[in-house]
Parts: C-alpha cells; structure tokens; sequence
C-alpha cells in the first residue's frame, strides 16, 4: 500500500528526520488559514498517488496569499483531493536516499546519490557510477559504519554527514518497524538550515497490513468504487479499455491469458483473478466483472486447491442469479474436472478443454459483438 | 530418478491437523512419500492418516529423524515455523501459504543461506517427484497432467504449471521433479540454485522454467547457464509479455518498474545464453522435441 506524501511525512517527522513545516488542507475554505500558519513562498502539493506530480501540474509554488488560493482551487479542481500546504525551502543541492528489499542476498538495499530530484532509475541507467549502494544484514541492522559509507560516499562532509547518518538510520528503523517496501526521500535538500526530506514516498507490504494497524486502504488509495471493492475482497482487479473481461484464478495463469488475447488482436477490458484462497468467490468476481461492462467474458481456470467443480457450480450458480447480458466463454480445468460439463450445461454454457481454443472464441466474440454495437 | 525430494525421503508436515493438512496428507501418503510425523502445538498425540502428531518440531524429530518439513500454517507464522524446522537440523523445507511478510521473508532467505539450507516457496504448491513423493498440493491422479518423466520443471505460478505440465505430458513427455518456487518478490529459493541439482540428476534430460515479468530469477537462470552450471537443454515459458508497466499482475512478484523485469529482457537474457523461449505455452512440448 503506497502512502500519500503527508502520511509518509508524518512517519518522518515521528522518526526525528526533519520536514518542511506543513499542513493538510482537506478543503478549500481551510486554505486560507493553513497558508497563514506555514507562511509564503510556499508550495501546494497535490494529494495523490500518482508519479509526476510536478509535470502534470499538481505541485505549485505560491509566493501570495492569492496566489495560493489561486494555485490550491486548480490543485481541489483537477483531483477533488486534498493538498499539503508547505514551507518552500532554500534548496542548494538535491540528494537522493532510498531503502527496499534485495530479494537475492535477503538483505535491505540502501541506495543514495548525489543526483536527487530527478527518479534514481533514470541516473542507474545513465551515471550508475554515481549511486552509493549499501547492503544491509536484516538480522544485525544498519551499522553506524554503513551509514558513514554512505553519507561520505555522497561526498557530504562534516555536520551534514553526521546529520545524513543519523537521518538514514531513521530511515532504516521506519522501514523496518512499518514493514515498508520502499522508504524513499527524493530530494533529500541540502539547505543553509542543513538536511531536510523535501518529498517522500512509503510504501508497506500488502503482506504486512494485517501487523501495521496504522493503515489500512481506503477509497482514496484507488480509481473507482469497483477497484475498491476488490482489494476489500481480497481480489486482485484491473481495469483496462478493451473488450474482454479476463475471469480467471491463478496470477500466473491469467498473465498468459492476457498475453495470449493481446496476440492475436483482442483487447483486455478487465483482469479479475480469483485464483488460491479466492476461489469460492467466483460470484463475487463476476459481479465485479459486470460493472466494467465486458463485450465478452472469458473464464479460464486449471485448479488443484481451486477445484473445477466448486469453480463450475459456483459460476452456474451467479449466472442464474445475476443474469449477465454478455457472453462467456469458459474452460474450467483441474481438480474435479469430470463434473464440469454437466453443470455448465445447467445454465446453456459449452465447456471447452484447451485454454488457446477459448481465447481464440472470445476474441472472435468480442469482434461480433463489436460490430454489432 | 528426482532432485529435493524422492520415495526415501523422511517428510515432516508441520500444521498437520488443519483442513488443507490432513487433506493432502492423506494425497501425499497415497502417491508413496514417506511422511513420518506431524506437528500442531496442542495436538501430541492425535493421529492424521496414521500419522503421529507432536507438539513441536524437536519432540517429532527426537522419535522420527525427518529429512524436510512440509509447512502448512498462515503466513504470519512461516517465519517461526521454518526456524523452528531449522533449529531441529532440517534443511529441507517448502512453506506454501501465500502473503509472507516481504521482511519475515528476508529474513527466513538470510537465515537458509547461512545455514546452507533449501527452503522453497512461499506461494507455491510445493514439490513434486512424480510417481514416487510429494510436499505440497499437486493433482497427481490427473494423469493428462502429471506423469513421470525426464524433464525437471520449475515454476513461479500453480494454474499456469498445471497448463504447461499438460503440454509437456501431450507432447509425450513427463516430470522428473516439479519445483514450486513460488509467485512472491522474496522467493526463498530462486530458479538459478535448482539448476545444479537438475544439471547432476541422471534423470533429468532438460529443464523446463515457467516463470513471469518482473524480479531478475530468469536472469540469474540465463547467467547460470552462460556460466556452464547448468549445461542441459533449457526451455523457459514465460507471462506477462504485454503486461502493462507499474502494474502488479496479480503475483506480489510480477511487476515491471522502470523498465526492469520485462518479458522482453528476460528473453533476451535466455535466447543470448543458449535456451529456448516458448511464445505460448502449447509451444513447451514441440521445443522440447527439438532439443531432447
């Protein structure tokens, strides 16, 4: 789960690592007062989820009263979400520091570079000679040594290595106690009043939410209702701009799926996955699948846990019930496979054996369909 | 002939008496594993399918020396439970549940390396030795998708496995062993450190490796073969080609960002090292013609 920056700011203010002075306005008849208390020049940062925020417009510096007011009711506008009213800060340099996961050491990756402001990939791929890596041994923590490592590396000197030390080692005991994936501050400034995290971006495993009670997703983390309402089921659920609707259980078997309407010239309107523990949720995914409104449904399945018998009945079951206007076209395989037939045949549905054969009639469906339409 | 796991192999099942425990106990003694003991605190004493049932890991292993451990508990507790296999010198163990905190997983891989020991998963079935012992879930009764064979398979998905081992099985073809690594951003065990097994396994002829977008596992396997490890015929099947960028797929590990992790330079990566890339899965069994 990604936080918002002011969530992620609140996180470092709490860890000792020092922020612009801010402030969370939820509505615009709030502005005014929050804009009174940080002070101008200051900066109205959208609050949103998405990456480049700055060239889509959504963080602007005001240097009047007016002009935030100005710059805020664009911000409300554009996002009908709130903004976080900040300090503008003296900026001399920009300076990047990161912490994720290393999956092959088992370790916790620090990363840093002189380059700050600008995404760290963009500088791996051009000047990887100027990022500072550190692997940290989770069972022993980050050492004192690493973070000088890492600091000196920067080439900081004196009381900013000092202060950037003490700063990632903060860093690094947030990214532990909050289960985070990533624990990120880009640009980290350098200003005249020393080091500050000027934007920040915390994301906590999916995996850990259940031991971090802090937070927990909420609508504004997603699009649309309907992509709310799968994360609340536990249902992994994309939403595109094609034709078909991809019903299907196992990550990895609705991956190919995708590729495989993808190659031969269909379109993908939605990826509902209801594979594993999800699998007796069949009518819950297909009454998901109903409010992105599929040309054609197709559902694939190769189950041992998520057997093809409880799969069938459950999707006989839902199609009586919620009576869906598209066509589906369905190859349920695995785990009670002989019972399929029979029970699709309930609700007029023919049971196809071979994935690539079903893939092949929906994307032909879907081009009826289309031109029907 | 099978690598992890074979007919001798002493399987300790930890979670024993839980639904899904008893479940495919009972399908794991019936395909011939030799599964000596069980373990749920509270439970010493109860049987499962003849299965004696201890309270912890060491009281089982002081009756029954137990060669790997099966873990059937909830993510949240994987990570004491493989240490607890780990302290009573286990050094084979297949955790299969699904949502492993990413840093309990960190963790148990930091732990299994220094120890030099194997553990496999999470998110996964588990491992299959076809036609002599499983730890895991697998529908080895369905024969169109698991018969015995000479070609080592390894995967980070079951659905998709059960589609691919059905194409492999067509093509005339069957498993040596089956290696569930799993679908999370921290395998426990990657592709890349079950080739040497297959490479000194007489009864694995080739390797098959069903893997997706995102993480570097594919490379590391394209590495291994460039660094002459592994020198059988290796066929890679591979989702998420026309995945979109940024996006999770479904599997915690399937996700390109920033241009790391795509299908194209996973294939690129295997194609430039010598193995084949199938473009569909139906494509497994004609390439496995081709080469063994």
């Amino acid at each position: 789960m990604k936080l918002f920056e002011y969530q992620a700011k609140d996180l470092f203010r709490e860890a000792g690592i020092p922020v612009p002075q801010g402030k969370l306005v939820d509505k615009p008849s709030a502005l005014d007062g929050a804009v009174r208390e940080v002070g101008v020049p200051c900066a109205i940062k959208a609050q949103v989820l998405q990456g480049g925020r700055g060239k889509a417009g959504l963080i602007q510096l005001a240097y009047t009263d007016a002009e935030a007011r100005e710059e805020a009711a664009e911000i409300f506008e554009k996002t009908g979400r709130g903004v976080l009213v900040e300090r503008a800060l003296g900026i001399e340099r920009e300076l990047y520091l990161s912490i994720t996961p290393e999956p092959v050491s088992g370790s916790a990756l620090v990363m840093a570079s002189a380059e700050g402001g600008v995404e760290i990939e963009e500088v791996a791929r051009t000047r990887p000679e100027k990022i500072v890596r550190e692997l940290v041994d989770v069972s022993e923590g980050l050492m004192p040594f690493q973070a000088r490592d890492v600091m000196f590396g920067l080439g900081l000197e004196g009381d900013a290595a000092k202060q950037g030390g003490a700063m990632l080692q903060a860093l690094y005991q947030l990214f532990c106690r909050y289960d985070a994936e990533l624990a990120e501050i880009n640009p980290l400034a350098v200003t005249s009043d020393g080091l500050v995290a000027a934007d920040g971006k915390v994301t906590i495993d999916d995996g850990a939410l259940g031991r971090q009670e802090r937070f927990s997703l909420s609508r504004e983390h997603f699009e649309s209702d309907v992509e709310f309402d799968a994360a609340r089921e536990g249902i992994p659920f994309l939403h595109f701009d094609g034709d078909i609707g991809l019903l299907c259980a196992g990550a990895g078997l609705t991956n190919v799926i995708f590729d495989l309407v993808n190659y031969g010239g269909g379109s993908v309107n939605s990826y509902v996955e209801f594979g594993g523990p999800n699998y007796r949720k069949g009518a819950k995914a297909l009454e998901l699948m109903m409010r992105t409104e599929p040309r054609i449904v197709l559902v694939v399945t190769f189950g041992t846990i998520a057997r093809a018998d409880v799969i069938a009945e459950d999707l006989a079951g839902a199609i009586k019930d919620l009576n869906p206007e598209f066509p589906i076209v369905v190859a349920i395989r695995g785990t009670g496979e002989e019972r399929v037939e029979e029970l699709l045949a309930g609700v007029g549905i023919e049971s196809l054996r071979d994935t690539e054969v079903a893939v092949g009639q929906a994307i032909e469906l879907a081009r009826a369909e289309g031109a029907r339409a | 002939m099978s690598v992890i796991i074979d007919a001798q192999t002493r399987v300790l099942v930890q979670g024993i008496t839980g639904q899904e425990g008893r479940f495919w106990t009972g399908h794991m003694i019936g395909l011939g594993t030799n599964v000596v003991a069980g373990v749920t605190p509270g439970k010493e004493g109860q049987e499962v399918e003849g299965v004696p049932v201890f309270d912890t890991v060491r009281r089982a292993t002081e009756e029954f020396a137990a060669d790997a451990s099966l873990l059937f508990v909830p993510p949240r507790f994987a990570r004491d439970a493989v240490y607890e296999a780990l302290d009573a010198g286990i050094r084979t163990v297949v955790v299969l549940c699904e949502g492993i905190p990413v840093h309990d997983a960190l963790r148990i891989r930091k732990a299994a390396l220094s120890q030099d020991a194997m553990v496999i998963g999470g998110n996964t079935s588990g491992v299959i030795s076809t036609g002599e012992a499983m730890m895991g879930f697998f529908p080895h009764w369905i024969e169109r998708v698991y018969s015995p064979g000479r070609i080592g398979v390894m995967t980070r998905s079951g659905s998709l496995t059960n589609e691919v081992t059905a194409q492999i099985v067509e093509a005339g073809f069957g498993a040596s062993t089956l290696v569930g690594i799993g679908g999370d951003s921290v395998p426990l065990t990657r592709f890349a450190e079950v080739l040497p097994l297959f490479e000194s396994d007489p009864g694995t002829d080739a390797v098959v490796i069903i893997g997706e977008l995102g993480g570097t596992m594919e490379e590391e396997a394209a590495e291994a073969i460039r660094g002459e490890s592994f020198t059988k015929p290796l066929v890679a099947s591979l989702g998420g080609r026309t995945a979109p960028e940024g996006i999770r797929m479904g599997h915690a590990g399937a996700i390109v960002t920033a241009g790391k992790g795509t299908v194209e330079g996973k294939i690129s990566a295997l194609e430039g090292a010598g193995a084949l890339v199938a473009d569909r899965p139906s494509n497994v069994g004609e390439l496995l013609r081709e080469v063994v």
